[in-house]
């Protein structure tokens, strides 16, 4: 009898097991089923050239965050940080497109730099995650608000636009710079001995100064990535969006690590892949469309997405008793 | 006291309990003997009602009991202090002694006036003299410990059950908590005592239970037992040379390592010695004597503040865990999981840790040679592991210590100082550890060896270096090492043994 029942046991936990491994391809699959369901024309090219465009700007804040959750940190700052850097590019007031690599320089330098200050309070000072990056995003706002005194003015060129919300062959472009983005942070964290660094420091960074890693460094370094990619996407979604408030991105920072431990991304440090945040960006964005393809009201979001964080957090817990 | 028939208990892919019976009397030390994974605390946590067995029957105080929740088993006197103790650091010595039942005034308010003076008769009958209003996180570990017994007796103690009491303390401090547990047995309790080491339950115990493989190989009174039989009992087979043979170094050419004046403070005052190449060298001393302190201050994961260190001749000062790593200083630390093990990554990961740019490209880690590197040490050290890529967490302590040898033993040559290397392992496997540090050795590579097993120490090293409060008070060669000598220069007096030194 005692054999059947611990057969048992083992069954339920080799399913459990399976269940999480394959979590998140069946909550696409789920997803798209049901919206395909309510509303046929889901499937179209054309709609899911739509979502896929919708999907980009997050996907890009998804990746950096992703980078700082596994080092056992947290980033508020970066929906700020992509309205900062949407208002630098007004600040320029350039028409012509020839401006445009400066202005992805400047943006990138002006996010590397509030990375490097995030990840030094974190690392030197001993600041929690939490509350540097949240003074990071008032900091932010504050120097927004001052320089814009209410609403941008500067112009922008037009290839932000076509940036944005432009298709070359059918592939939207925001979609080909996420693709570059996601070859090239897969390849550092999966592939690369700086991604095995991230790992051994998030998993312990005790262990990791022991084996002459400096955690310290790859901490911080995990902060500039995240803010760096936040930066370009700002400016994507700046241009998806075609004007530039003093709000760009607004609610991201907390998208990004819902659709992180949506993907898998243990909030413990260590554990996730940079694919399953990314499908977590795409999970999360479907979601948005279902509520609005039902006709739900938008507060309906809300409720769902933090619906998803008790059962993303649910799972993840079964996952470590196992 | 307490009886057990034909306990079963099974776990999907746990070794766990077969068909065992056990039997503990009042007034007695019972010890429960047996390797990692053999049963013990699933037994203890069957008898504490933590567990609900498949088959079989539990007795306690003559009748016979179900226990449905732990509480039950508690309610009826059991009382279990764990390896890690269960007490509330902010709360001060009585109030964790009282918890739960501290006593009220006729407000309903806790009288804590008869609560200390409670706690303090208590403490008093256990011999002990710590004061009842510290918070615990101020306490030594074994005051913490004294605290748990404290609690235990409050409540109607028949049976106290204590998990590896001294893993993390030594000297004399265990031997204090030695007398108290005679006396609670001489007060009639019974008492299940689990531990690793062989020579306390010699000192310890009345009679020994052994367990293997989930069943109970034997119980037999202690007198009728010697220190091979039992090992042979817990290993299944006859182990005749625990350590391997030793052998002197050369030590007419230069030394490895050498430390001089080392400060490092709070811990370490004032270290100095020579490593020899094919050299094993003991550190010993109490807990707390800065042991550890010193290995890291030399790795550089802790800063010196004065001293001189030379790594094969060359000045070795103010360096990083990287540097240590990159001239061929390796550190095996004492806390396995907490500071050792990347539980989180597969084996291969953990063995190329340290040396991850001898697998770099310039396409990225070279993850087959990483992988067949990984395998070289599995079959180096006859690693138990399913492969280099799975993972570490479920693994024996042996194997995983075994698996922090090969990432070492791989990375550094020159030097490599060992911290506690057989910590929490079973007797098999450390019969194993010690033929690796032989064979290190014998490689070439200088060993210091930081342990708190004074058995350990005799058995395996040529030479032995005795700490005390942060100073090498005694240095013990060849035919003088003996536990009795170790411990007269880590205990002794600093004057008495500064003349020990001299002479």
């Amino acid at each position: 009898m005692s054999e059947v029942s611990a057969k048992a046991t083992e069954k339920t936990t080799q399913q459990m097991a399976l269940l999480r491994q394959f979590s998140v391809p069946i909550a696409l699959v789920a997803l798209v089923a049901t919206a395909t369901a309510v509303q046929p024309s889901f499937l179209s090219p054309n709609n899911i050239q739509d979502i896929l465009t919708q999907t980009a700007p997050l996907a890009l804040v998804v990746l950096g965050q992703a980078f700082v959750i596994l080092v056992r940190g947290l980033d508020l700052s970066v929906a700020s940080l992509m309205a900062s850097v949407a208002v630098l590019a007004t600040a320029f007031n350039a028409t012509s497109n020839v401006m445009i690599p400066l202005i992805f320089a400047s943006a990138i330098l002006v996010s590397a730099v509030v990375g490097l200050i995030n990840g030094l309070l974190v690392i030197k000072r001993n600041v929690s995650p939490f509350l540097a990056t949240l003074a990071m995003m008032i900091v932010l706002q504050g120097i927004r608000f001052y320089y814009t005194q209410g609403a941008p003015s500067g112009s922008l060129p037009e290839g932000f636009r076509f940036l944005g919300a432009g298709r070359i062959a059918g592939i939207p472009v925001n979609v080909i710079a996420f693709t570059i983005c996601f070859a090239g942070l897969a390849w550092l964290l999966h592939k690369s001995s700086f991604g095995r660094k991230i790992y051994i420091t998030g998993g312990n960074p005790a262990s990791a100064d022991l084996v002459g890693i400096r955690s310290d460094r790859v901490t911080i370094t995990c902060y500039v990535i995240c803010s760096v990619m936040a930066g370009i996407a700002g400016l994507f979604l700046m241009g998806f969006v075609g004007t530039v408030d003093n709000w760009v991105g607004r609610g991201y920072e907390l998208d990004a690590i819902v659709a992180c431990v949506i993907g898998g991304i243990a909030l413990t440090g260590g554990r996730g892949t940079l694919w399953g945040a990314a499908a977590g960006a795409l999970i999360l964005v479907l979601i948005f469309n279902i509520v609005i393809i039902m006709g739900l009201p938008v507060q309906a979001q809300m409720i769902i997405k933090g619906i998803i964080i008790i059962f993303a957090a649910a799972l993840f817990a079964k996952a470590i008793q196992a | 006291m307490i009886r057990l028939d034909g306990i079963t208990k099974v776990f999907p892919g746990v070794k766990s309990l077969e068909n065992v019976n056990f039997e503990a009397k009042a007034g007695e030390i019972h010890a429960i003997l047996g390797e990692n994974g053999a049963g013990k605390s699933t037994l203890i946590k069957t008898i504490a009602g933590a567990y609900i067995p498949e088959e079989g029957t539990i007795h306690f105080a003559g009748q016979e009991r179900k226990w449905a929740t732990p509480k039950e088993a508690k309610d009826a006197g059991i009382q279990i202090i764990y390896q890690e103790l269960m007490l509330f650091p902010e709360l001060t010595a009585a109030e964790n002694i009282f918890i739960g039942k501290m006593p009220r005034t006729r407000f309903g308010t806790i009288d804590y006036k008869t609560m200390y003076r409670r706690a303090n008769e208590t403490l008093d009958s256990l011999g002990h003299r710590l004061d009842p209003r510290a918070p615990v996180r101020d306490l030594s570990i074994a005051d913490q410990q004294m605290v748990e017994i404290a609690k235990a007796l409050i409540g109607e103690t028949k049976l106290l059950v204590l998990d590896e009491p001294t893993a993390a303390i030594s000297g004399r401090e265990a031997e204090l908590l030695f007398e108290c547990v005679k006396l609670l047995r001489d007060q009639g309790v019974c008492i299940i005592y689990i531990s690793h080491r062989l020579e306390e339950i010699f000192s310890i115990a009345d009679r020994v239970t052994v367990l293997k493989d989930g069943q109970n190989v034997g119980t037999h009174d202690i007198h009728e037992l010697d220190r091979d039989k039992l090992v042979a009992m817990m290993v299944g087979r006859e182990v005749n040379n625990i350590f391997p043979p030793k052998k002197t170094p050369n030590a007419d050419v230069a030394p490895v390592l050498t430390v001089r004046d080392l400060r490092a403070p709070p811990k370490v005052k004032d270290v100095s010695f020579d490593l020899y190449a094919g050299e094993i060298l003991g550190l010993a001393g109490l807990v707390g004597a800065g042991r550890s302190e010193v290995a890291h201050a030399i790795f550089g994961s802790m800063p010196r503040t004065d001293g001189t260190v030379t790594l094969g001749g060359e000045a070795f000062n103010a360096p990083t865990p990287r540097d240590s790593i990159d001239r061929g200083l390796g550190f095996l630390t004492e806390d396995r999981k907490g500071e050792g093990l990347m539980i989180l990554l597969d084996m291969a990961a953990n063995v190329t840790a340290p040396v991850l740019s001898e697998f770099t490209t310039t396409t990225g880690l070279d993850r087959n040679y990483e992988v067949q590197a990984a395998e070289d040490e599995i079959k180096r050290f006859r690693i138990a592991v399913p492969g280099p890529k799975s993972g570490v967490y479920q693994l024996s302590g042996g194997n995983q210590q075994k698996i922090l040898f090969g990432r070492w033993a791989r990375a550094c040559r020159r030097v490599l100082i060992l911290d506690e290397p057989t910590r929490g392992i079973d007797v098999g496997a450390k019969v194993e550890i010690y033929e690796i540090i032989r064979k290190l050795a014998d490689e070439g590579a200088g060993v210091l060896v930081i342990s708190s097993e004074l058995p350990e120490i005799v058995g395996l090293c040529t030479r032995v270096l005795v700490m005390r409060e942060g100073s090498v008070t005694g240095e013990v060669v060849s035919t003088e090492i003996s536990e009795e000598t170790i411990m007269h220069y880590a205990t002794a007096a600093s004057a008495d043994a500064a003349q020990g030194a001299a002479r």
